[in-house]
């Protein structure tokens, strides 16, 4: 692969592809060769399962970008995390430990709807007869007990080659202390068994908890081929082509990593959606000097969010899919950014219970039929419908005038919800805004205040179809008082993948006290654990003088389990600072839950983080024109602000409007794929990127 | 606040509530609750808590109604708007003043602790402008409160004096002043100072942080709406329970069980139109331990109602106005004073699995066959040769649950009376206990067989790595195992089995501070649920499955399911 800064020396075009359920979407970034200006194109064509690198080849044939000029392609899919949800994934086996086969089937026992005494048990993903078991105990602490026996490991190929599977996960008891055994087994059965797809626990992760990390060795296995299959056609098909750049996948930690890197764990992309939009919103945070940022992405389905804090993502490693309040769902030890997502979007569904009671979601119109007012046959009125109810979508402009909204529709939808609830249609549809504000509250408050963060303290980055028109409402509940919404806020999340940097989180359960003998240990491991990664980054022809580590510990009171992560200085912990770091995570700790103990504080964890900087787009300031904010004004109309009333609002084309233009009166901002909602009281400002700014009254 | 003033005229002018800001109050109230709920699970010291989650979080209004619950155990959720109740009606009756920045804390059975005096409540007073608007409240179970045994729960106990410390309702936090030495006399009076301690602050962290939440929604919407979106919630609550009783088979119903005791239980219900009785007057005295409070009775009762009302994982008061509950004074389930409580949790299942046996039969939509239903409590001490420090482990056991119409009964999961509950990883069970887990594997035992089988309970191996060790169990099921119902036959027992180095085995289902020796293996097995309906109907392929996943040996297959493996294997592998 040729290296970056040839790619660059070729061409400066930035493009990022999303692989979705329904569209295959494309996002390109280049500069106007006259002015330097940045264009911004999108183009967007149907998915096409099952090989989707058609549809990707199909979208960069469609925008029209030159193939030779791409320097840097970052890819994003779905095709992993619907390969688990569709259950679509390859048969797949398990090797374990003697004695614990059915762990994964026990799972942790929970029943989180506990009045509900028909709860099934979301079943494993690997059967009772595909699970097998080989003899060898490791300690806790990475001792050998018990060696491993692999005598009857022939006898486990065969019965797997019998029942025609395709992949195979390995884990066994403690692996995370030592992997020896494990290592030994995958050898073995890549030796015994080349043509088995294979994963092997520590691979992925070196986090305790045999069933959270079965089941991760597991669904990693599962989806393997797949992804493996996948992701070598769409290298040979570029390859194929002029494409001279560099491929990159989004990763679930706000990073991309390589092809080659992402066959060995693609399981780490599973959540790799939401992360790019995450990143792009600390990396703009970071441009205009706003260290903490709430990020918050309103799409059709669900909105997003996730919190910035000193600019950095907060990357968690105990996730978990299809887990609610009727399901214990499945764990996924891989680095995913801490967000929070609901079913609450534009598509959403407002519905009334059989008692009487309004909901809005999580049921979603989607895209087919969509929304009452795209008139293709939906009947339930989404939070859309009600903003076009309430005048803060133009139903003259909808979707950029691409669709006719059916308002008479609209109403009737409107009518029929108002009168189940004994209210006027305006007050159904300002009923409908403000529940799916109070959602998206909740969830917002969920990543600031829950985990002890003041969101008075951040700035609401909000993005997505819509993120404008909820942002200011949002930031008032919270008081927040700067909301920012960016340039080309609805291809938002894709300048996120293409200003990603090469990034691999590292998690290791490491035990000790923190203590005068600390420095030392914790010195050694991390530097294991470095070691152990540029050695990767190595192997894979990867230039290593630019890798960048930071150090994180999880810490906690002795015998407490649940811990807080720390920002380690860069020198590492030091006898100099022991006691710096110790107050650190005390602050942290007490911020979260009110109090401080005094008892020894224990080392749980280490979180590395090795990045590299893969080229990034330069953000060019928006061009100065001249214009006068009154040739953006595009008309008046009424606005129904639900508790503010209803004003008068300016209608601004936001093509129109350039970098130094400021207003303070009610207003609805049109852009192509989104609608910004201006409230009465708040200042508006367009900054030098073209980024709208708006200083929310505080209630 | 503009928006305050708007709802306050609206309210005066109409007579009534902006319908929607009712409904965020709502939400906020269920959001707050669980909030609660993970700032506890987080901070707590103990195991059980933090990894069992034997807890559990609440809003209570003013009155002493459950406002909200969060997650947790049920057990525990619906017992807190009880120990509120009583605070309130002490306070009242004793002339306490109660002021902001309290915290009261109760353990007590016989003080509004409904449980056993292992579980820790904590009651917060929610004050807005001087009133008091709601109470904020949690709830634990923590590792030793003193008493004669470790662990405190006591199989051998007759007084409630002889199971720990009784925290009667008592401020500990008196004005947001915490009272040092009642948490000194607390400390003092348990064998792990530390852990009581730790999880002694996450209590009250927990309260603090709902009461906080509180009066937040409260000074933005003002008191008036706040009070009456949570009367509107119970009013909620309490239609979701009428709806459902409509559809409810109409009648009285008897049941009497035999109890591995030896005592018969027994239960009258009877469902009408718009209430709900549930009748166990007729009921023996407990000498032992195994007495339930009234209260906690009552709460198995409401729990009955909601699983075949309305299960929606909405809980509030208003769900059991339409239930009428009646007990008898000195029985087991509404004992005299000092009767003891300490194995309070087996009892409050039995209870559970009877009234749930005495429906089943007219409801099994919503009611599967019987299930493991034993808390299976296990207390396992020594030494960690390790640390050289001492370990206790207290758990709970998962266990095979019952068929049902939709499908066989799930296999490892709590008793019906967890939730939110999880096992401990073997990984953290070796790091922190003086024992290795040999094995952790699906129960081998026949039985649960039916059209719909019964789930799998566990055998779990934990050898004791050093000399002087020490087991407390009290497992129930053990020897009458869980029932099969419609025709499917009855699960299998839960005991316990310790494994000598000597090769002798010993069985129990009882036992206290039972001595273990360095290689000694106590066996833990639990029960397999029963089946629903004849086996004879199952479908041949489900069976050949379980024979094929060695759920079920051919065998039995042949013997319960008259499934003959050989004549069947042409057929099978098409």
């Amino acid at each position: 692969m040729a290296d970056a800064e040839q790619a660059t020396a070729r061409g400066s075009v930035r493009v990022a592809t999303d692989v979705g359920g329904t569209f295959t979407d494309l996002v390109c970034f280049e500069a106007d060769p006259e002015t330097g200006h940045q264009i911004v194109r999108t183009a967007k064509v149907d998915t096409t399962p099952p090989d989707y690198e058609r549809g990707v080849f199909e979208v960069l044939k469609k925008s029209d970008v030159a193939f030779a000029d791409i320097a840097f392609l970052a890819h994003g899919t779905t095709v992993i995390i619907n390969a688990v949800t569709e259950r679509k994934g390859a048969r797949t086996a398990l090797i374990t430990t003697e004695g614990f086969r059915d762990v994964l089937e026990i799972a942790r026992g929970d029943r989180p709807n506990y009045f509900d005494l028909t709860y099934r048990k979301p079943p494993p993903f690997v059967p009772r007869y595909l699970r097998f078991e080989v003899p060898g105990r490791i300690s806790y602490a990475g001792e050998e007990l018990q060696p491993l026996d692999l005598s009857g490991l022939p006898e486990i190929v065969d019965a797997l080659r019998a029942a025609e599977v395709e992949a195979v996960a390995i884990c066994l008891l403690h692996s995370y202390a030592n992997d020896a055994h494990e290592a030994e087994t995958l050898a073995a059965v890549q030796r015994l068994a080349p043509e088995l797809s294979a994963v092997a626990s520590h691979q992925i992760t070196r986090q305790w908890r045999e069933y959270e990390r079965t089941n991760t060795a597991v669904l990693s296995a599962y989806v393997k081929p797949a992804a493996d299959r996948y992701l070598s056609k769409l290298n040979q098909t570029l390859e194929a082509s002029e494409f001279g750049g560099q491929l990159y996948i989004m990763q679930s930690n706000c990073g991309v990593d390589t092809v080659d890197a992402t066959r060995e764990t693609p399981i780490k992309m599973v959540e790799s959606g939401p992360a790019s939009g995450v990143w792009g919103a600390a990396e703009l945070g970071r441009l205009l000097g706003e260290r903490n940022v709430l990020a918050l992405d309103i799409g059709g389905t669900t909105a997003k969010c996730s919190l910035v804090e000193g600019g950095h993502v907060t990357i968690i490693s105990d996730y978990w899919i299809e887990r609610n309040r009727e399901s214990a769902g499945y764990p996924i030890l891989v680095p995913v950014v801490d967000l929070v997502e609901i079913g609450n979007g534009g598509g959403s569904i407002a519905w009334v219970d059989h008692l009487g009671r309004l909901h809005v979601g999580p049921r979603s119109a989607g895209a087919d039929p969509g929304p009452v007012a795209y008139a293709k046959g939906g009947s339930e009125p989404t939070t859309t419908d009600a903003n076009l109810a309430l005048g803060r979508i133009n139903a003259d402009y909808f979707c950029g005038g691409a669709i006719t909204a059916d308002m008479a529709a609209v109403n009737g939808a409107l009518d029929t919800l108002s009168g189940v609830l004994g209210v006027s249609r305006e007050e159904a549809a300002r009923g409908i805004v403000r529940i799916a504000n109070h959602n998206m509250i909740n969830a917002l408050k969920l990543v600031s205040l829950n985990r002890g963060h003041d969101p008075r303290d951040f700035a609401l980055v909000a993005f997505g179809g819509g993120g404008g028109m909820h942002a200011s409402a949002l930031a008032a509940e919270l008081q927040i008082e700067k909301v920012i919404i960016p340039a080309e806020s609805a291809v938002f999340a894709a300048w996120g993948m293409v200003m990603s940097d090469l990034r691999r989180d590292y998690f290791r359960t490491f035990l000790c006290d923190l203590d005068d003998d600390a420095p030392a240990l914790l010195r050694e491991t991390f530097g294991l654990m470095e070691r152990q990664a540029l050695a990767q980054f190595d192997s894979e022809g990867l230039d290593t003088t630019g890798v960048a580590f930071i150090r994180f510990a999880r810490f906690r009171y002795r015998n407490q389990e649940h811990s807080a992560e720390v920002l380690l200085p860069d020198e590492g912990v030091t006898g100099g600072n022991l006691a710096a770091v110790r107050e650190r995570f005390e602050t942290n700790y007490e911020r979260e839950y009110t109090y401080r103990l005094d008892t020894a504080v224990e080392v749980v964890g280490l979180h590395l983080v090795g990045q590299a900087e893969v080229g990034k787009l330069a953000l060019v300031e928006k061009p100065v024109r001249g214009r006068d904010l009154a040739d953006a004004e595009k008309g008046r109309r009424m606005v129904d602000f639900d508790l503010e009333g209803r004003h008068e609002a300016t209608l601004y084309d936001g093509a129109m409007l350039e970098p130094g233009m400021t207003f303070n009166n009610p207003a609805i901002i049109e852009e192509a794929g989104a609608t910004i909602v201006v409230r009465p009281g708040d200042d508006a400002a367009i900054d030098s990127y073209g980024n709208v700014i708006l200083h929310v009254r505080q209630a | 606040m503009a928006t305050e003033l708007a709802h306050d005229e609206s309210a005066r002018d109409a007579g009534q509530y902006d319908p929607f800001t009712i409904e965020i109050i709502q939400n906020a109230l269920q959001a707050i609750c669980d909030e609660m709920f993970v700032a506890m699970r987080k901070t707590a010291m103990s195991a059980i808590i933090y990894e069992v989650l034997d807890m559990g979080t609440a809003i209570v209004d003013p009155k002493g109604n459950l406002a909200s619950a969060g997650a947790g155990i049920p057990l525990f959720v619906a017992g807190l708007d009880k120990a509120v109740l009583f605070m309130i009606r002490k306070c009242e009756e004793d002339g306490i003043e109660i002021e902001p920045g309290d915290v009261f804390v109760t353990n007590d059975p016989y003080n509004g602790g409904v449980t056993h005096l292992n579980d820790v409540a904590f009651l917060m007073p929610v004050f807005v402008d001087g009133e008091i608007v709601a109470w904020t409240a949690d709830i634990a179970h923590w590792n030793d409160v003193g008493g004669m045994v470790p662990g405190s729960m006591a199989p051998t106990a007759t007084e409630i004096f002889q199971e720990g410390l009784r925290l009667p309702g008592v401020k500990i936090v008196a004005g947001g002043t915490p009272n040092e030495p009642l948490i000194e006399v607390m400390k003092i009076n348990s064998r792990m100072p530390d852990f009581l301690e730790g999880d002694l602050w996450a209590g009250i962290a927990a309260v603090r942080v709902g009461a906080r939440r509180l009066e937040g929604v409260v000074r933005k919407y003002g008191a008036p709406i706040f009070r009456e979106a949570m009367e509107r919630y119970l009013d909620y609550g309490e239609r979701m329970t009428r709806e459902a009783l409509k559809d409810l088979p109409k009648g009285r119903f008897t049941y009497r069980e035999e109890q591995d005791s030896g005592l018969v239980y027994g239960c009258t219900i009877e469902i009408r139109d718009d209430t709900f009785i549930v009748d166990v007057r007729d009921n023996p005295p407990e000498p032992g331990p195994y007495n339930i409070s009234r209260d906690a009775s009552l709460l198995a009762a409401q729990l009955l109602l909601k699983a075949v009302s309305d299960p929606r994982p909405i809980c509030n008061g208003g769900n059991f106005r339409p239930l009428q509950f009646f007990t008898k004074k000195g029985t087991v389930f509404d004992p005299e004073e000092p009767a003891a409580h300490g194995v309070y949790y087996e009892t409050v299942l039995r209870l559970y699995d009877l009234l749930w046996r005495c429906l089943a039969s007219h409801l099994p939509e919503m009611l599967p066959a019987g299930h493991h239903a034993s808390m299976c409590a296990t207390v396992l001490g020594g030494i960690h040769p390790d640390t050289g420090r001492p370990y206790t482990i207290v758990e709970p056991q998962l266990g095979g649950w019952g068929g049902h119409p939709a499908g066989d009964g799930s296999s490892a999961v709590f008793s019906g009376f967890h939730g939110l509950t999880f096992n401990c990883p073997a990984e953290i069970n070796e790091a922190r206990n003086g024992l290795f887990v040999d094995r952790l594997e699906l129960n081998p035992d026949p039985g649960g067989e039916g059209r719909e089988r019964g789930g799998k309970g566990i055998r779990a191996d934990y050898r004791v790595r050093a000399q002087d060790g020490f087991l407390t169990c009290f497992y129930t099921r053990s020897r009458f195992p869980p029932w099969g119902l419609a025709g499917g036959r009855d699960g299998s027992p839960n005991y316990v089995e310790i494994r000598r180095t000597d090769g002798t085995v010993e069985r129990h289902a009882e036992v206290t501070n039972f001595g273990l020796g360095q290689g000694d293996v106590v066996r833990i097995v639990t029960g397999n649920g029963g089946g629903y309906g004849d086996p004879k109907e199952r479908p041949r392929d489900a069976v050949a499955d379980d024979i094929r996943n060695g759920y079920l040996t051919e065998g039995r297959a042949r013997e319960v399911y008259g499934y003959d493996a050989a004549s069947q294997s042409v057929t099978d592998t098409l």
